[in-house]
């Protein structure tokens, strides 16, 4: 774990950094892929709707964590507003990130952009996450369950699943995945949905492996049920919107 | 993929099923490890959050003596994370010192453990600053990345089972301080 970069006499952290590097990719490749799918006028509407979704994302991320940390938040309110890369969630981004740039999107009348905008969504964010979950893993957050798997990682005392490695990995499968779709299909929105569901399915299998998980009433990890609801979204939209010969290659 | 409705239908309901039921076998159950031996709950994990086991370390005081955390199962422990450059770190100890005046005697004891910087100047600052609680010295800041503690001060309270109970990043007033120990004390081990 390297949870410190020292630079001369600035010590950054690790996980900020590197959430920092991958927002910033996140952001550059989303107007990237949407010039390249959608030409300019794509382009200048994600370039318009990024900044807002940013922010959302981060309001939704440090309230997601300060809901589910309520015991600590309720008690010192201020820190919902505390620049700290660590007390943020990942599903409370996905949501507040998705809401805030729908909003937009319908206040300035681009509704009709949605689902292409969605779809580079889906293609800008896996690289983006991989940056964000090797932060994770440098900084020894999201820390696994004790296992004697032969890739175990040592932490606090105990080898331990490196899940933040597998979210990596997990992003990784997902970005090759919708490579794979994008060749194979050109129904609008199939790669967000594609997303939700392998996104969805990581979040459901891998969260349990964690045992610094957000944790509501009985015991059930937020992020899992997060998962779940994501990939009914998901074969929903397909059961739906079955795809026509025109959509197929 | 051309499934007819009903295979979708067949499909959403087995996912439903399926995640519903994983998750709720792979929920956190902190009763688990007293009717199981293995696998241990989650929470039981030594881990820098509230509700788990503090982490275990051991480490040097200024004044050249040992001091492990495993040995102050008991008692109440502010486990404290600081250095002398940082300025919210000095704002808070006159508040810890008054807690550790006042609570001393039931069972209270505070760890200020000092991020990377040499026992001479740790030790002239807590005698300038008449601070009387043990000073450790985290020289490879091993502790610290055990406890996560990239923002200084960070504060953990240890209930008397060695639990963490509550976590503070960045400086905590008074009240807090005591009112944290206040209901840890009344706590029976």
């Amino acid at each position: 774990m390297y949870p410190i970069i020292e630079l001369g006499p600035v010590n950054l952290g690790s996980g900020a950094l590197l959430l920092v590097i991958a927002v910033f990719v996140g952001h550059v490749r989303f107007e990237r892929v949407a010039r390249r799918r959608g030409g300019e006028l794509l382009a200048h509407r994600a370039g318009r709707c990024a900044p807002f979704a940013l922010v959302g994302a981060a309001i939704g991320a440090r309230l997601w964590y300060g809901l589910f940390n309520w015991d600590m938040y309720s008690q010192s309110p201020e820190l919902f507003l505390m620049l700290r890369a660590g007390d943020l969630a990942w599903p409370g981004a996905l949501i507040g990130g998705a809401l805030a740039g729908y909003a937009y999107l319908r206040v300035r009348r681009m509704d009709d952009a949605g689902v292409s905008l969605a779809d580079a969504a889906a293609l800008a964010l896996p690289p983006a996450q991989m940056i964000a979950s090797f932060g994770l893993l440098l900084s020894g957050e999201a820390l696994g369950a004790p296992t004697d798997l032969p890739w175990a990682a040592p932490l606090f005392g105990a080898p331990r699943h490196p899940v933040a490695l597998y979210y990596l990995l997990a992003a990784l499968a997902t970005w090759g995945a919708l490579m794979w779709v994008v060749r194979r299909s050109s129904q609008p929105g199939m790669l967000a949905v594609a997303y939700l569901a392998l996104q969805g399915s990581a979040l459901l299998l891998l969260e349990a492996l964690r045992v610094d998980s957000l944790v509501a009433t009985g015991g059930v990890r937020v992020a899992q049920v997060v998962g779940l609801a994501m990939i009914i979204v998901a074969l929903w939209w397909k059961r739906t919107h079955p795809t026509s010969g025109l959509h197929r290659l | 993929m051309t499934f007819s409705r009903h295979i979708w239908d067949l499909l959403l309901v087995a996912t439903l099923l399926f995640g519903s039921v994983f998750i709720w076998t792979t929920r956190i159950t902190p009763n688990a490890a007293a009717t199981t031996p293995a696998p241990q709950s989650a929470v039981a994990q030594p881990a820098p959050r509230i509700g788990h086991p503090a982490p275990e370390f051991a480490l040097t005081a200024v004044n050249g003596s040992q001091v492990a955390l495993s040995d102050l199962r008991g008692q109440v422990v502010l486990i404290n994370f600081w250095a002398t450059w940082c300025p919210p770190c000095r704002a808070e100890m006159p508040a810890i010192q008054q807690a550790y005046d006042r609570f001393r005697d039931q069972g209270f004891l505070v760890l200020a453990v000092n991020q990377q910087e040499d026992a001479a100047s740790v030790a002239k600052y807590m005698s300038e600053q008449r601070l009387t609680f043990p000073a450790l010295l985290d020289s490879d800041a091993r502790v610290s990345t055990d406890y996560q503690a990239r923002v200084l001060p960070s504060s953990f309270f240890v209930d008397r089972r060695g639990i963490i109970r509550a976590v503070y990043r960045g400086p905590m007033s008074r009240g807090m301080i005591e009112g944290a120990i206040e209901q840890l004390i009344a706590e029976t081990p």
